[in-house]
């Protein structure tokens, strides 16, 4: 038998490791799974409703109306936008660079008239926010939303449209939206909600 | 931080009967973990687990409109109520027939034209709500009708433009008329 004339301060050492490795797990995970956002084109504050589904994250179209009614699109996905702006390029004979390809797909939405469009793309992406984005037109001789929400659809088949308008907008600039839709034949789509609770009143 | 384990060797395999180790050093992993749940927690903050979320919305068939209202109308004048959202939050509503007898007003709150639409459902065999949003009132009037028909499970609701005999209507009525 042995005993310790000096006796040592027990220190308790815990594994680290199982824990780094979970630690950087879970990291990695959320690295992935973060979408950044990507700054929004206009700040649209959406209306409240009890009912509300989940859209998808792909497949997905959006026109968001702001107070003013000024309309602007965003596509889902980078590989979507790409090949919309291709078809957008073949039918109007506009040849896009390939750094306008890539200013587009990494565009979150936009909203110029055609002519201005190229202007945008080449515009420095840290300028981007001072572009004045006038909408796009949807009355007078070209309803030009008309036209991507067509180029969009043979694009993508299984799309899927939303309007995402202001509150605040009033009905008759989101009306405007809906018919362009409607005379597109594209009759079911959905209106982007914030949830509310049942019991919470009318207020916005 | 690396720490040469101060205990010898020799003493450890004794310990440990004899298994092979590896040399005595390990690492101060406190630093790394510090580190790699100071970007978990970063990540899970950043990350938006918002995914958009809208109400299904399904309109006619365009050319369809004008003989659906009319149909609606013509027959189901006893099962239809007739919404108008105006501006400024204002909402009137009717059953039946565009008369100022049957015009009332009413508001966007629960008590206010939920419970209309509950009693309206209850004592109506088929019952048929047409939405007439003024173009100016805004487009949260619009959806908070369109959800107390989800909240209501009305089945048959339409939207459609306010239409003259209303609009004198409500001029009758002495409320202002908004321009068009």
């Amino acid at each position: 038998m042995r005993f310790n004339a000096v006796s040592r301060p027990k220190t308790p050492q815990i594994d680290m490791t199982p824990m780094v490795d979970m630690a950087f797990l879970l990291v990695t995970f959320f690295l992935l799974a973060t979408t950044f956002k990507t700054g929004e084109v206009v700040g649209v504050q959406m209306p409240r409703s009890v009912a509300g589904l989940n859209l998808p994250m792909t497949d997905l179209l959006t026109i968001s109306v702001d107070r003013e009614g000024r309309a602007y699109l965003s596509m889902a996905t980078p590989q979507a936008r790409r090949a919309w702006l291709q078809r957008h390029g073949q039918v109007n004979q506009v040849a896009y660079t390939e750094e306008e390809y890539r200013a587009f797909e990494m565009l979150s939405g936009f909203g110029v008239p055609m002519t201005q469009l190229r202007a945008l793309l080449q515009t420095p992406p840290e300028q981007r926010k001072r572009f004045r984005q006038p909408g796009i037109p949807i009355k007078g001789d070209k309803n030009e939303l008309a036209d991507w929400v067509v180029l969009a659809r043979v694009t993508i088949p299984r799309l899927r449209v939303a309007v995402k308008a202001d509150a605040y907008t009033p009905y008759k600039k989101v009306e405007d939206v809906i018919n362009t839709l409607t005379d597109l034949n594209v009759l079911r789509f959905t209106l982007i909600t914030q949830p509310k609770k049942m019991s919470d009143d009318a207020g916005y | 931080m690396l720490d040469i384990d101060e205990m010898p060797s020799s003493n450890r395999r004794r310990r440990l009967g004899g298994v092979k180790e590896k040399p005595g050093i390990t690492t101060d992993m406190n630093s790394m973990v510090d580190m790699a749940f100071l970007l978990l927690t970063f990540f899970m903050l950043s990350t938006t687990m918002y995914r958009p979320r809208g109400m299904e919305l399904v309109m006619p068939v365009p050319d369809d409109v004008q003989t659906r209202a009319q149909e609606v109308q013509a027959v189901k004048a006893s099962q239809a109520l007739t919404l108008m959202a105006l501006p400024d939050d204002r909402l009137y509503y009717y059953r039946g027939l565009p008369e100022a007898s049957a015009l009332r007003a009413s508001n966007y709150n629960p008590d206010g034209i939920r419970a209309v639409l509950k009693a309206f459902v209850g004592e109506t065999d088929k019952p048929v709500v047409l939405i007439k949003p003024h173009p100016d009132c805004s487009f949260q009037n619009l959806v908070t009708l369109l959800d107390e028909m989800n909240i209501n499970r009305i089945g048959r609701y339409a939207i459609d433009g306010i239409s003259q005999d209303e609009l004198t209507l409500l001029q009758q009525l002495g409320m202002p008329l908004p321009p068009q």
